[in-house]
């Protein structure tokens, strides 16, 4: 069994985990961060990808709305490579909340959350595809962020500081010795290989799985958890990001990122944060209601939908001092007898990178290091490693500097065999099994419209090509990545889509049999849920 | 306008067979139909293979498979055909391609394991002769060379080496393909494998790889009219047994059965509109009235009778909104899960496959889709192929000959009627 | 000299010259010369007679026109060798040759309506379907020909209704001629033949049987009834009654109608005028081939710059036409970009015009369909591509040139933001509508169809993206990067892609829509 020795150990590499690497890292303390699957595969990939204005939440929460509106022009500042500052409106239409419309401007100024009011002509020809139902629109400085560029400059710079990072390491159980984590067993889930980890400290940003891992240590945080879907049109729909202006519900922002837009959500009560999947029903709802709005939605393309958990964190009493703000938790569980352990968890991800400091805060003043938080002034360095994510990035690239002998492997967003090689070549120690996931998340490929029908199987033939996959391997994580992606798909067949799914299938099972053969590589158990970046409803 | 015996709905495998039956029953024959069936077929013709699909149980004999579908799945398409009737529409379907330069075999009463693309094999029923050689060097796992070319986009030979770990003597190689660059593309390799120069450079270049190999694979672009001709030029340049493996489709599988089909069916007689869906239909005075195309090419064809091979969703026969399937020319009542959720499993590759592909045309014996009341729409309306409701030609390795065995059926009952 | 012979004289100068001009003038090493063994004129005898005597190609072009074509043809033609030529050719075959006898006389004038009539239907068809193509040669020329029919009949009448010609032909062949016998002429001339005579005239039975009689001796030998000039006669029984011609009309029709016949012979070698004798030399020369037959012979070039008939055919067919309409550059079409093409050959053609070619042969996609057509035959596919090679190496490249100067990436710089755009279904054109992208599947039909991508050796060097690329461009929004793609100008619009998409996404529509776009952006720029 391997043992690995690190000051810190990080549990989760969401956008709050690649964060706190990041965070400690800055000053001066390299951690190890672990990840069950891969960066953002929990609430972090699976959100709006909105950088709230704030004005969201003046109504429910003004002092979230007030961290929002500051972090928010923090990271427009410092991490300007994951924003896109598309500017957003809030809109109503007839028959909604007249007394909320009324109040809103008042509520905004209030939060010093910045809200002009626009004429419904000027509504209109900003965002053409508006309903000509439309009663009241007011413009915000809502914008789009992208949260896996986020996650991975964040651990790019913390790797390049000395920090390291294992995904596919899930925590299996904690050994607790005179009230101190000494070690914390793991596995990975690809290879069965276990590994143990030595710490001094350990911090638990494991979203939604916080109380999971918590318990492995004998500590114990209360959570409940709220699924919400989301879905996503093949195009961009609105040049800025859509509110329905009425008190906080489902299905009321369409936000548009790179291509596309992302439309959502909902918010159902589940058991577990493990194997959430959108379904047929949530998305009927979700356009039903979101119509309302954006007539369109009723006519779009839909490329897929997706679904994330929120961890509702009940704190106790209100006023307890472990509750730095209603928006997310920190919990320093030297309370539950557990000196070197730290959970951070909840909040949203446009506070993602005050969480971060919060809780480095915390930890340092444990490891008794004075360095100060440097993320609230110095900028994120954009990195090789998330350049990819980026939806254009890639068709720009080919026609700008694409390499003599080289290819595009997917298609629908322009993904050439060079920018996947040089995916497989950064991911240095991060490789290993489960490839094709691994660069489906670090870029574009099966997120167009064919999802991975076309693009899967070329990939699949490149890794083949150049020995990063052997015998029945490369089918099994093809099949994986197609299930995967299938969650998603599935809820959105009618149309076109569905077309596009009987083309699929026919592909691959009507002539290349892929039903036979090897189980998928990875069972269906890894979810893509977590906290949505929404209060919950 | 002219007023044919029979109008064929449809240009994939269904539609083309039903005109090449009817055609040669004496019948006048209209055929409508868009791109998108046969373009995309793998060129394997398929008869039945896999039963029950979620037993996943792969059958050797297609007709004891047929006997056990029909016993255990009486609504099943092919409980109105009997083997007889089977075997002799696909010997007049291969006769045809044969005739038309597209040369088929397989093993009578037999099903054939053969190799594709992704590396796995599949049962089949006949195969492009082409293809044969892979066949026999998989069976006898003799040395073989699999080659495959920069530039041409999924088919790795490499792939199928790895997933084919029974088959230690598969060695691979990669090439260089003679006179073109960058990304390649199967129909232009295809066109441009008529030039017999292209043929010995290739050779040249394949030539100090071959080793021991007995058997050496391509990925399918050995010409487009006269594939075996090359096949054997090839042989003869090589020294070495050759065989195609079909590409990811759309693959020239697929353009080969459609050129054939484009020198076959009008030499027959039958009056073929391409790339024109039907897109209307109404019945007056007896006949039948279609809408093919649209705008200002759009025509208009009056028949006696019709035969619906429009296919499912890819082929545009059958569409789908967020609440219902409908079929798209009559409107027919279309069986179909009662809620959307019941549409897809959870699972992609679930064997026991998705409900919307059981969902088609309910019909009579003589394959009359079913109106409203319960009795055939029309008495001279019959369907054909996929669109028939209560068969997974996917899962169940049935798609060309479901095809090819309903469009004859269809169509010698209509034959009766008119 | 007289009128006759000074006019004949100069009209056959006019002739020779322009012809030797428009054989031997033309500085033909304009065009890149074809390269040994490739230039060849076609063997073909027997199709490209066909195609001259029946005229094949023009009934393909339709009927009407090939009707009018037919009927002034078997009109005109016999009316030039057996009328105008009559000295040198009827009168040495035909014995006893009278142009006032039958049948010469109701032949004239049948053929004469039959050429009218031809030139009606081609004026109603020029009128309708190619009004804004024509040019004033083109009326001119059917005016000139029309005008030389009308004086025809307008002189036939006049003789036959003159007073002062009865004279003259009196004082000629019946010299004799008492004043009773004269007067009984007179009157069975009135009476049978339609002279109109200033005094009143006896019609007492026994008077006409004489005039009858003395008729017959003396004129019938040379003069069938007038009546059988039909048309003539139609025209001359048309002037109200008691009115008679003066002396003087008659040789004023004669002057006109052997005037203006001059003015045709001196204008023959000159623009259109010369297609009588152009087209049909070409569509010897092309044998019956429809297809290019690129590079052309020297020889085959000069006649097919020569053949234009300017009917409209190929500009109709054109199909790049709608950026005639967008651009306003009437050198988009054949037609008028060939008229062009000779002037620029001719080193008459400079600025805005010399401007206009340069676009116009750059906006070409070399379709083909233009040669098809043509029914004088015409290879214009060779034309365009060796004039567009020529006016590539005068530096005169055009849009598609300046594009091909730089790569897809630094035209997207140049023309675009960087912002990706697709929002909605706001946009104006084909390729700004998210709908028109909605049915892809990624099959890469349009791509394995597409013959340019077929005969490049290498797609992404020689076209930047294949046009599967290019519709996922414009899906994501990034038009910029598709606007100096050079797939969109090498495009054929040959609509394989179109036809073959099961999805029913406009291709080459969109390909097409971006190049407009790309020359007008361009254009605005003032870079060509």
């Amino acid at each position: 069994m391997t043992t690995l020795h690190t000051r810190v150990l990080i549990i989760g590499a969401g956008a709050t985990g690649a964060g706190l690497l990041r965070d400690l890292a800055l000053r001066g303390v390299p951690a190890l961060l672990i990840e069950q699957r891969d960066v953002n595969s929990g609430a972090s990939g699976g959100n709006h990808g909105l950088l709230h204005s704030g004005a969201r939440y003046v109504a429910s929460d003004r002092e979230a709305a007030m961290e929002c509106r500051e972090e928010g022009d923090i990271l427009r500042r410092l991490a300007p490579q994951c924003i896109e500052d598309t500017g957003g409106l809030f809109v109503a239409v007839r028959g909604d909340d007249e007394r909320y419309v009324a109040d809103f401007p008042g509520l905004c100024a209030a939060s010093s959350v910045p809200c002009r009011g626009l004429d419904l002509g000027t509504a209109r020809a900003m965002e053409p595809s508006l309903s000509p139902d439309l009663v009241a629109a007011f413009a915000v400085q809502d914008g789009a962020v992208d949260p896996f560029m986020l996650s991975l400059d964040n651990i790019a710079q913390a790797l390049s500081l000395g920090s390291s990072m294992r995904r596919n390491l899930a925590a299996q159980s904690m050994e607790v010795e005179n009230g101190r984590i000494v070690r914390v067993l793991c596995r990975d889930i690809t290879t069965g290989e276990d590994v143990r980890i030595e710490a001094d400290l350990v911090l638990n940003a494991a979203g939604a799985w916080a109380a999971r891992v918590a318990s492995l240590a004998g500590a114990r945080i209360g959570m409940l958890f709220s699924m919400g879907s989301l879905l996503i049109t093949q195009d961009r729909i609105a040049t800025r990001v859509i509110n329905r202006l009425r008190k906080p519900s489902d299905a009321d922002i369409l936000v548009p990122g790179g291509t596309v837009s992302i439309l959502g959500t909902t918010s159902i009560r589940v058991a577990s944060p493990d194997g959430c999947r959108p379904s047929v029903a949530e998305a009927d709802r979700i356009i039903d209601d979101a119509r309302a709005m954006l007539p369109i939605l009723e006519r779009t393309r839909y490329i897929r939908a997706y679904a994330g958990v929120r961890p509702l964190v009940s704190l106790g009493p209100a006023g307890d001092d472990r509750a730095v703000s209603r928006g997310f938790a920190l919990v320093d569980h030297a309370a539950d007898g557990l000196e070197n352990f730290i959970t951070i968890t909840g909040g949203k991800l446009t506070t993602y990178r005050l969480m971060a400091e919060k809780a480095a805060d915390l930890a340092c003043a444990k490891l008794g290091v004075a360095a100060p938080c440097r993320t609230r002034t110095e900028p994120l360095p954009a990195s090789t490693l998330g350049q990819w994510t980026e939806p254009g990035k890639g068709p720009r690239t080919w026609v700008d500097s694409r390499t003599e002998d080289d290819l595009v492997l997917c298609e629908c967003e322009m993904v050439s065999r060079g920018v996947i090689d040089s995916i497989i070549d950064e991911s240095g120690a991060m490789r290993g099994r489960s490839m094709l996931k691994a660069i489906g998340m670090r870029s574009r490929v099966g997120k167009g419209p064919c999802q991975g029908g076309f693009c899967g199987q070329r990939v699949t033939g490149h890794l083949y090509d150049r020995g990063m996959v052997s015998g029945m391997q490369g089918l099994a994580e093809l099949k994986t990545f197609t299930e995967r992606r299938w969650r998603g798909f599935s809820p959105i067949l009618w149309g076109v889509p569905l077309m596009q799914a009987d083309l699929q299938e026919a592909l691959y099972c009507g002539s290349m049999d892929l039903e036979f053969g090897p189980p998928p590589s990875t069972r269906d158990d890894e979810g893509a849920c977590a906290p949505v970046a929404k209060e919950p409803a | 306008m002219n007023t044919y015996d029979v109008m064929v709905i449809g240009s994939g495998f269904a539609g083309m067979a039903a005109s090449l039956f009817a055609a040669k029953r004496g019948l006048s024959v209209a055929q409508a139909g868009g791109t998108g069936g046969i373009d995309f077929s793998t060129g394997f013709i398929d008869l039945m293979a896999v039963h029950p699909v979620a037993g996943q149980r792969v059958w050797e004999d297609p007709y004891a498979a047929l006997a056990a579908l029909r016993r255990d799945l009486p609504l099943h398409p092919y409980a109105h055909v009997t083997d007889d009737e089977i075997a002799a529409a696909l010997g007049e379907f291969a006769a045809f391609l044969g005739d038309n330069g597209l040369c088929y075999t397989g093993r009578p009463g037999r099903n054939t394991l053969t190799l594709t693309s992704a590396g796995t094999v599949k049962p089949t029923y006949l195969l492009p002769c082409s293809a044969w050689g892979g066949v026999e060097a998989l069976e006898a796992k003799a040395p073989t060379l699999l080659v495959d070319f920069h530039g041409l986009k999924g088919i790795s030979a490499r792939q199928i080496a790895e997933v084919r770990a029974d088959w230690p003597e598969l060695r691979t190689a990669r090439v260089r393909f003679p006179g073109m660059g960058g990304e390649l593309y199967p129909e232009h390799m295809a066109w441009s494998m008529a030039d017999q120069a292209r043929r010995i450079e290739l050779a040249e270049a394949v030539r100090p790889l071959l080793g021991d190999a007995r058997f050496v694979g391509f990925p399918a672009i050995f010409g487009m009219t006269d594939t075996m001709a090359v096949v054997r030029h090839m042989e003869e340049l090589l020294g070495r047994r050759v065989f195609e493996i079909p590409t990811l489709p759309p693959s020239i599988a697929g353009p080969r059965l459609r050129a054939a089909f484009d020198r076959g069916l009008p030499v027959l007689g039958v009056r073929t509109y391409t790339q024109k869906l039907v897109s209307a239909a109404e019945v007056s005075d007896g006949l039948f009235h279609f809408t093919a195309g649209s705008g200002s090419t759009a025509v208009r064809i009056a028949a006696r009778g019709a035969v619906l091979a429009s296919g499912r969703f890819f082929g545009k026969g059958l569409k789908a909104d967020r609440h219902a399937v409908r079929e798209a020319v009559f409107d027919l009542p279309v069986s179909q899960p009662g809620k959307r959720e019941d549409w897809h499993r959870a699972e992609f590759f679930d064997p026991r496959g998705h409900g919307i592909n059981q969902a088609g045309l309910e019909t009579d014996a003589a394959l009359r889709p079913l109106g409203a009341d319960g009795r055939p729409f029309h008495p001279r309306l019959h369907a054909a192929g996929a669109i028939l409701a209560h068969q997974d030609w996917m899962r169940m390795k049935c798609g060309a000959g479901l095809a090819i065995a309903t469009a004859c059926k269809a169509v010698r009952d209509l034959n009766q009627n008119l | 000299m007289d009128f006759f012979s000074i006019g004949l004289g100069l009209a056959c100068l006019s002739f020779v010259l322009g012809l030797a001009w428009r054989v031997h003038g033309r500085p033909g090493s304009r065009l890149p010369r074809p390269s040994a063994g490739h230039g060849r004129v076609n063997r073909g005898l027997a199709a490209g007679l066909a195609d001259i005597v029946l005229l094949r190609r023009t009934l393909r072009g339709g009927k009407l026109r090939w009707a009018g074509h037919t009927l002034l043809l078997l009109g005109f033609l016999p009316l030039l060798v057996l009328h105008a030529m009559d000295g040198i050719v009827t009168r040495p075959l035909f014995s006893g040759y009278e142009p006032t006898l039958e049948p010469w006389q109701s032949a004239r004038n049948i053929l004469g309506l039959a050429a009218l009539a031809g030139l009606g239907l081609l004026a109603w068809h020029r009128g309708r379907r190619l009004p804004s193509l024509s040019r004033f040669q083109d009326w001119a020329l059917l005016g000139l020909l029309a005008s030389i029919l009308l004086t025809g009949f307008l002189l036939e009448a006049a003789k036959m209704s003159s007073p002062a010609d009865f004279e003259r032909m009196v004082a000629d062949y019946f010299p004799e001629a008492d004043s009773e016998e004269f007067i009984a002429l007179q009157a069975h001339w009135a009476r049978e033949n339609g002279v109109r005579f200033e005094r009143f005239l006896p019609t007492a039975q026994e008077i006409l049987e004489q005039g009858r009689e003395l008729h017959e001796d003396r004129c019938a030998g040379c003069h069938a009834a007038t009546s059988t000039a039909f048309a003539s006669r139609a025209l001359a029984d048309a002037l109200p009654a008691g009115i008679v011609l003066p002396r003087t009309v008659p040789p004023i029709f004669w002057h006109l109608h052997v005037g203006l016949s001059f003015l045709a012979l001196a204008l023959l070698p000159w623009g259109k005028f010369l297609h009588p004798l152009a087209s049909p030399a070409n569509l010897l020369a092309r044998g019956g081939r429809r297809d290019s037959g690129f590079p052309a012979s020297a020889l085959g070039r000069n006649l097919a710059l020569e053949a234009c008939t300017r009917c409209g055919q190929c500009s109709l067919h054109c199909s790049v036409s709608p950026s005639r309409r967008v651009l306003g550059n009437a050198d988009i079409l054949p037609m008028d970009k060939l008229a062009d093409l000779r002037s620029w050959l001719d080193r008459s053609l400079d600025g805005a015009p010399l401007a206009d070619l340069v676009e116009g042969s750059h906006v070409c996609t070399e379709c083909l369909r233009c040669t098809q057509v043509c029914p004088a035959g015409i290879d214009l596919q060779d034309l365009w591509m060796s004039s567009k090679a020529a006016l590539s190496e005068e530096g005169r490249a055009g849009v598609d040139g300046e594009i091909r100067k730089r790569s897809a990436g630094e035209w997207a710089r140049e023309l675009g933001s960087r912002r990706l755009g697709g929002v909605g279904s706001s946009g104006p054109g084909l390729a700004d509508r998210a709908e028109s992208f909605w049915g892809c599947v990624q099959c890469t039909t349009c791509t394995g169809v597409c013959p340019v991508v077929a005969v490049s050796t290498d797609p992404q060097r020689d076209l930047d993206l294949t046009p599967q690329q290019i519709m996922n461009y414009l899906r994501m929004g990034l038009k910029a990067q598709t606007l100096g793609a050079r797939m969109v100008w090498s495009c054929t619009t040959c609509y394989k892609c179109q036809e073959h998409c099961p999805q029913g996404v406009p291709v080459a529509d969109i390909l097409y829509e971006l190049r407009q776009l790309g020359a007008g952006t361009l254009r605005h720029k003032g870079k060509p």
